[in-house]
């Protein structure tokens, strides 16, 4: 009895914070299932169950479908994009060099603006006549016509791509920078006696003890950049026709515009169906792989 | 231990107590008044109403909030959604459906006076009238004209175009000019469909046909996109339209490098402000074969659950005095939705807001109809396909008509 007792009190001790979280995070989910299953007016009403007719009339929108394959896109190229660049960024700020702390500064400063403000910023520089981009490529001599960035759906998708890898950096390095601190400096002066090169150090030391910090920088990312409204909405809108709408963009336009409620819900829940199905299959992935490859057992086979 | 605490709560419970009386003392009537930002000065002016009808009426208090316009309707949406929507609001007349036809509108006919009603100018009433009610007042209104740059056109020696060809011949002309563009075309952002309306409605054409249906696919429709289309292919407009809304448009004719625009009143103020040298004349749109202007009005509703409707009459009464209705005329640069207002010297004799106010006879506005929003949208997608040379105007506007017969259930 005592021992039930016993066992108990912790749970007992977090349930309140469990209870608490769960209707946090569950709450919104439900009510938003809840809505896509409803005919919703355009001022939030719900006028009646209608069943998966929402879900129904989002899949045989090819608008919608145009937006999940850019979506992949985005998330696909932002990401990789943000991770090949803050690696070596990382492991040069991991060094130490004079002006090191000001180099850090200045890696970690976009972070601190607001996303819509950088993406206004941005806009502005891309402008096809006074932006600052197109003047300095014609006073570098690189182009001699003014190039209108944001006029047409593949230049602009591209541009709003780096951008949104412009502003990961600062975390993805930030999580990176955590991990290369934390790594054990006897490996490396090991390999160093061995006479291992600067790419061997890497590709065999740093990458496999980094792998933890990577496999979270990439979840983390996919989650913020799939998600991620500001950058593209304030360049184009999801314009030139449609040409750079990803889900998101596309979903606060039927809500918020168009006042379609139910469809914007019910393209909200296959979002989170998707980064769901994403993450827990990542994280199978991921535990699988650890358990393959436990360290200890390599060793001691090598021994 | 305790006594900190104790002392804590009997200071909550205290501070509670003097909110409560405090909330019983100042028990007034709030009336909550959402106000789109037309510019810097639109909220500052509000207030000044609002400070003038309090000092008259101290039991009343208002309450304003200005937002912006591209945020208005998603405001509005969410508040009413949320059970918590002021009691009356600045909306978009074309948004005005949408509201009416969900009960979230209070129809004003058993508020309006036949003397406070006859203030108002008839043309600009018409698009509040749903059903027969009257479902708001009209607060600001404008129209479009085309506005020339005089300079431009006196170097490339021609004059100011009265009809399309004379337009593009004009424009031909002025593009051969350096560092120069002839005509200048919106292609993105809002109301690029509107720059299309213009050419379609001078053209003879309607956003709807007779029977409701969409007149976006009409030989005249198909013609007036040819035309801007054939501005773009020749180098005409300035390149790229696509990158270009309507204050990157309006800026380029500010800095003197486009020759023609299509406009609205508003402009004015701007450039006297930031271009004063500017050389520029308002002239009615170029004629095809029908004369038009695009007339816009913005209205003020009264939301239906306000429990102060009688207090927020009193205040619209008093906001709608020909003092304070002259100062926001001019102030933003509308033109007049009341007779007393439109009365005034300046309306009639300055050539700039005559220019504009010339057109309101043949004026067409955007048609009241559910899902006006998406309508419009669809159309600026078709528009910049077209403008980018991904459809043909024929098949783009083909697709676009079935589209929004779709959306309106036809």
């Amino acid at each position: 009895m005592s021992k039930v007792l016993q066992k108990s009190v912790p749970l007992l001790m977090i349930l309140p914070g469990l209870v608490l979280a769960i209707t946090i995070i569950g709450y919104p989910i439900i009510d938003l299932a809840w809505t896509s299953m409803q005919e919703v007016s355009r001022f939030g009403k719900l006028s009646g169950f209608n069943g998966f007719d929402n879900f129904a009339e989002v899949f045989a929108d090819p608008l919608f479908y145009g937006s999940l394959v850019r979506t992949g896109i985005w998330t696909l190229a932002v990401v990789g994009g943000t991770l090949l660049i803050s690696m070596p960024v990382a492991i040069i700020l991991n060094d130490d060099f004079f002006g090191r702390g000001l180099a850090r500064v200045i890696i970690m400063l976009p972070w601190a603006l607001s996303l819509t403000m950088t993406a206004v910023v941005w806009r502005w520089a891309l402008n096809g006549r006074s932006g600052l981009l197109n003047a300095t490529l014609m006073q570098a001599g690189l182009i001699d016509q003014p190039v209108e960035w944001l006029a047409t759906a593949s230049t602009a998708f591209t541009v709003e791509i780096l951008v949104g890898i412009l502003v990961s950096i600062p975390f993805t390095t930030t999580i990176l920078l955590g991990g290369l601190s934390s790594m054990p400096q006897d490996a490396y002066e090991a390999a160093v006696v061995d006479g291992a090169s600067g790419w061997s150090q890497f590709r065999y030391i740093t990458l496999p003890l980094m792998k933890p910090f990577i496999n979270i920088a990439i979840v983390l990312n996919v989650i913020y950049v799939f998600n991620s409204l500001p950058i593209i909405w304030v360049m184009t809108e999801g314009g030139p026709a449609n040409g750079t709408d990803i889900l998101v963009t596309y979903l606060y336009k039927l809500a918020f515009r168009f006042g379609q409620l139910g469809k914007a819900s019910a393209i909200s829940l296959v979002m989170f169906g998707i980064l769901l199905v994403f993450t827990v299959l990542y994280v199978v992935l991921l535990s699988r792989n650890e358990a393959d490859a436990a360290p200890e057992k390599d060793v001691k086979d090598e021994i | 231990m305790a006594r900190p605490f104790k002392t804590a709560t009997a200071l909550a419970a205290l501070s509670l107590g003097a909110l409560g009386l405090a909330g019983a003392v100042q028990a007034a009537t709030v009336i909550d008044f959402t106000v789109a930002e037309y510019s810097s000065k639109t909220g500052p002016y509000f207030q000044e109403v609002a400070n003038a009808f309090e000092a008259q009426n101290p039991d009343i208090t208002i309450n304003i909030e200005v937002v912006p316009w591209d945020t208005l309707l998603q405001r509005l949406t969410t508040d009413v959604a949320g059970g918590a929507a002021p009691d009356i609001s600045i909306i978009g007349t074309r948004w005005l459906l949408d509201f009416a036809s969900q009960g979230i509108a209070e129809p004003m006919d058993s508020y309006l006076t036949p003397e406070f009603k006859s203030t108002f100018i008839d043309t600009f009433m018409a698009p509040s009238v749903i059903d027969g009610k009257i479902m708001g007042l009209p607060v600001a209104a404008s129209a479009r004209a085309m506005m020339v740059n005089m300079d431009l056109y006196d170097k490339a020696g021609v004059a100011p175009p009265t009809n399309w060809d004379e337009l593009y011949a004009a424009s031909q002309k002025i593009a051969a000019l350096p560092d120069t563009f002839a005509f200048g075309l919106q292609g993105k952002d809002i109301e690029t469909d509107a720059y299309f309306y213009y050419s379609l409605w001078t053209h003879g054409g309607a956003i709807l046909n007779a029977d409701g249906t969409s007149g976006i696919d009409s030989p005249a429709a198909i013609e007036s996109a040819n035309l801007y289309l054939n501005m773009i292919n020749e180098g005409l407009t300035q390149p790229s339209p696509t990158n270009y809304n309507r204050e990157d448009v309006f800026n380029l004719f500010k800095q003197g490098k486009v020759a023609t625009i299509f406009t609205f009143p508003m402009l004015i103020p701007q450039i006297k402000e930031e271009a004063p040298n500017l050389r520029y004349k308002v002239l009615p749109f170029p004629e095809g074969s029908a004369k038009a202007t695009y007339g816009v009005t913005d209205t003020l509703m009264m939301f239906a659950d306000s429990d102060v409707k009688a207090a927020a009459w009193k205040f619209i009464e008093f906001a709608y005095s020909d003092e304070f209705r002259s100062q926001f005329d001019h102030g933003e640069g509308f033109l007049p939705v009341t007779k007393n207002v439109a009365a005034e010297p300046f309306y009639t004799t300055d050539p700039d807001i005559s220019g504009f106010a010339a057109g309101l006879p043949y004026a067409q506005f955007a048609p009241t109809i559910a899902n006006w929003e998406e309508i419009a949208d669809v159309t600026v997608r078709t528009m910049q396909q077209i403008y980018l040379g991904q459809v043909t105007p024929e098949d783009g506007l083909k697709a676009t008509a079935a589209q929004i017969n779709k959306i309106r259930g036809l």
